[in-house]
C-alpha cells in the first residue's frame, strides 16, 4: 500500500544547524497494516508522517501510495487519499464552523461539483447516525460551533472526518496525548473501531509504549531519522514494555559502539 | 431629519453596503487584512465612468465589477503565490492601482455625462410607466436596493455551496485545510477576486449616482467600510455567515446616519468626518481590550486575598 524508498531531508542545509531529520529511511506498508512508531522526542516521526503528507518534499528517495508515485505531488492532492489526526485538537476542525458544516466539508472532499449546496438533509441524517454511535453526546449538537466542544469530542469529529471518505492512508499524530486518560481510552477504541470496520492501511505515533504492543499489528521504533526496530506482530505478542526499552538501549550502545570505534 | 435626507442616506448606504460585503468577505470571513481596498474602489469608480461616458452605462457597471476582481486576483497573487505578506500586498496593490486609475480616467477627475448615467436612464424609465412613487429618488432608491439584494442573496448562496465552505475553512483554520484536499491559494484568490470585484463594483454604482469620477474618492474609504461592519457586528452580535453579510449592510445604512446626523447637528464640519470614522473604528475595535482592562481592575479592587 504505501512505500517510502530511501527518503532523506535534511533541515537548514548547509548551515550550522544542519539537522538529518530523515536519514535514508525506507518502509513498507501492506494493505491493511496498522503500524504503531516510538521514539523519543526528534527522532523523526511527525518528519516522517509531513514527508508522507507532503509538507515538504525530500531531499532524495521516493514515496509511492497505491501503486502511485506521490513524491512531488502537492499536499491537497495527496489529501484526498490520506487522512490526518494531530495532537493538536485545534488542528483538524475549524472552530467557527458548526459540526454538520465541518462534516459536511470532509465528507465531499475532492468531489467536483463545488457549486452543489454543501449539506442537505441526507448528509444530516448520516451524520447524525454516525455520531450516535460513539456515545459522546454529539448527535443532538449538530449546529453547534466546533470552538465550543471539550477535546475529546473534538478529536472524534475529527476522526469522523479524516475517515467520512474512506481515505487510502490514516495518520495519527499521538492523537489522544492532550486527551485525560479516560478521553484517551475512549478515543483510542473509536480509533481502533473505526479503523477495523473499514480496514484502513493505518500509522499511529504514540508515546504510551503498553500502547503501541497492543494496538494494531506491528510496531517500529525510530531514532535519529532511521528505523532502528521493527517488530512484526508474531514477534510482539508476549513482548513487555521494558524488553522493547531493553532492546531500545541494545540498540543504542551498539551505535555508541560503532562511534567509538570511528573515532579511536 | 426631512425626507430626502433619509432616502438619500439609505441610498448611499445600500451602494457603500456592497463595499461592506467585500470588506466582511476578506476580514471575517477569511481573516485577511486586504488593504487592496481603496485603490479597488476608485478602479470600479474609473471604469464605470469612462465607459458610461462611451454610452454603454450598464456595461461600464459589469466592466467595474470584473475590473475589480483582476485587482483581487492580482493581491492574492502576490500573498500565495509570491509569498509577500498580505498586508503589503494590499498595500503594493493599491499603489500600483493609483496610476492605472489615472490612466483610465485621463485626468484627475471625469464627469459622467447626465444623459448616460445609470440613475437618469431608469428614472426615465420609470417616470415613464408612471412608477415614481419616491419623486427624484425613484430610481436612485430602486437600483441601489435591487443591486445591494442581488449582491447579498449570490453572497449568501455561495458560502453555502461547497466551494463557499472550503473558503469560509481556509478563513477559519489553514492548517485543517492543508490537511484537506482544498487548495488554500485558489481559495484566498478566488475570496479576494469576490471580495475586490463588490468594492469596484460599489464604486461603479457611486460614479453613476455622483455623476463624476474623482482620483481621490477611494482615500480612506477602507476605514469606512471597516466601520460599517463594525457597527454591524455591534447591532447583530457573532452569528453566522448570512447574518453577518446582511449585518454588514444594516452597518453601512447605519453609517450614513449617523455621518447625516453629524454634520447636521452643526457641531462638526464636513471635514472632520472621516476623523471621526476612524475614531468610531479605533474605538470598536479597542472595546475587547477595554473589557479585558476592567475585568482585570474589578479582580483587583473587589478580589479577596484573604480566602
Amino acid at each position: 500500500m504505501l512505500k517510502v524508498n530511501n527518503v532523506t531531508k535534511v533541515f537548514s542545509k548547509g548551515t550550522v544547524n544542519e539537522h538529518t531529520a530523515l536519514n535514508n529511511l525506507s518502509l513498507e506498508l501492506k494493505d491493511g497494516d496498522f503500524v504503531t512508531i516510538v521514539g523519543s522526542n526528534g527522532a523523526g516521526k511527525s518528519t516522517l508522517f509531513n514527508a508522507i503528507c507532503g509538507t515538504f518534499w525530500c531531499d532524495r528517495g521516493s514515496i509511492v501510495l497505491d501503486n502511485k508515485d506521490i513524491t512531488y505531488l502537492k499536499e491537497h492532492k495527496r489529501a484526498k487519499d490520506i487522512g490526518r489526526v494531530f495532537q493538536d485538537t485545534m488542528k483538524g476542525t475549524a472552530p467557527d464552523m458548526t459540526i454538520e458544516e465541518n462534516l459536511a466539508l470532509a465528507y465531499s472532499k475532492g468531489r467536483t461539483r463545488i457549486f452543489q449546496s454543501a449539506v442537505n438533509e441526507k448528509m444530516r441524517r448520516f451524520f447524525r447516525e454516525q455520531l450516535a454511535r460513539y456515545d459522546m453526546g454529539l448527535e443532538d449538537r449538530l449546529k453547534n460551533k466546533v470552538g465550543l466542544l471539550s477535546g475529546g469530542q473534538r478529536q472524534v469529529v475529527t476522526l469522523l472526518m479524516c475517515t467520512l471518505a474512506v481515505p487510502k492512508l490514516l495518520l495519527l499524530d499521538e492523537h489522544t496525548a492532550a486527551l485525560d486518560p479516560a478521553t484517551a481510552e475512549k478515543v483510542m477504541e473509536i480509533t481502533k473501531q473505526i479503523v477495523s470496520e473499514n480496514n484502513i492501511t493505518t500509522m499511529m505515533i504514540t508515546h504510551n509504549i503498553s500502547q503501541a504492543l497492543t494496538t494494531g499489528n506491528r510496531t517500529i521504533m525510530m531514532d535519529s531519522g532511521e528505523i532502528i526496530l521493527d517488530i512484526p506482530a508474531d514477534e510482539r505478542e508476549n513482548m513487555t514494555r521494558e524488553d522493547l526499552l531493553n532492546m531500545y538501549s541494545m540498540k543504542k550502545s551498539q551505535a555508541l559502539d560503532n562511534d567509538r570505534i570511528l573515532f579511536s | 431629519m426631512s425626507l430626502n435626507v433619509i432616502y438619500g442616506g439609505l441610498e448611499l448606504g445600500f451602494i457603500y453596503g456592497i463595499m461592506a460585503l467585500g470588506l466582511y468577505i476578506s476580514f471575517k470571513i477569511m481573516n485577511i487584512p486586504d488593504l487592496t481596498t481603496d485603490g479597488s474602489f476608485t478602479l470600479g469608480l474609473a471604469v464605470s465612468a469612462v465607459i458610461a461616458n462611451q454610452n454603454h452605462t450598464w456595461l461600464g457597471i459589469l466592466f467595474a465589477f470584473l475590473a475589480g476582481c483582476c485587482a483581487g486576483l492580482v493581491t492574492g497573487f502576490l500573498q500565495t503565490k509570491l509569498r509577500i505578506h498580505p498586508v503589503l500586498a494590499g498595500i503594493i496593490s493599491m499603489c500600483g492601482l493609483y496610476s492605472i486609475n489615472l490612466m483610465i480616467l485621463g485626468s484627475p477627475n471625469v464627469n459622467v455625462q447626465r444623459q448616460s448615467r445609470l440613475f437618469t436612464s431608469v428614472d426615465n424609465f420609470f417616470r415613464s410607466m408612471g412608477l415614481d412613487f419616491f419623486g427624484r429618488h425613484s430610481a436612485k432608491l430602486v437600483v441601489s436596493f435591487l443591486a445591494v439584494s442581488v449582491c447579498v442573496v449570490v453572497m449568501i448562496w455561495f458560502f453555502r455551496t461547497h466551494f463557499g465552505f472550503c473558503l469560509r475553512a481556509t478563513g477559519n483554520n489553514e492548517y485543517m485545510v492543508r490537511a484537506s484536499s482544498i487548495n488554500v491559494d485558489v481559495s484566498k484568490m478566488v475570496a479576494l477576486m469576490l471580495s475586490n470585484g463588490l468594492i469596484a463594483l460599489s464604486g461603479g454604482l457611486i460614479a453613476q449616482y455622483q455623476g463624476y469620477a474623482d482620483i481621490s474618492s477611494g482615500n480612506g474609504i477602507l476605514v469606512v467600510g471597516l466601520a460599517s461592519v463594525i457597527i454591524g457586528e455591534a447591532i447583530f452580535g457573532k452569528r453566522s455567515v448570512a447574518v453577518g453579510l446582511i449585518s454588514a449592510i444594516a452597518g453601512s445604512v447605519l453609517y450614513r446616519f449617523i455621518i447625516t446626523w453629524v454634520i447636521n447637528s452643526g457641531i462638526f464640519t464636513a471635514q472632520v468626518i472621516r476623523l471621526i470614522t476612524a475614531l468610531i473604528v479605533a474605538f470598536a475595535l479597542s472595546i475587547p481590550a477595554f473589557k479585558y482592562y476592567i475585568t482585570r481592575f474589578k479582580i483587583k479592587h473587589g478580589g479577596d486575598q484573604s480566602a
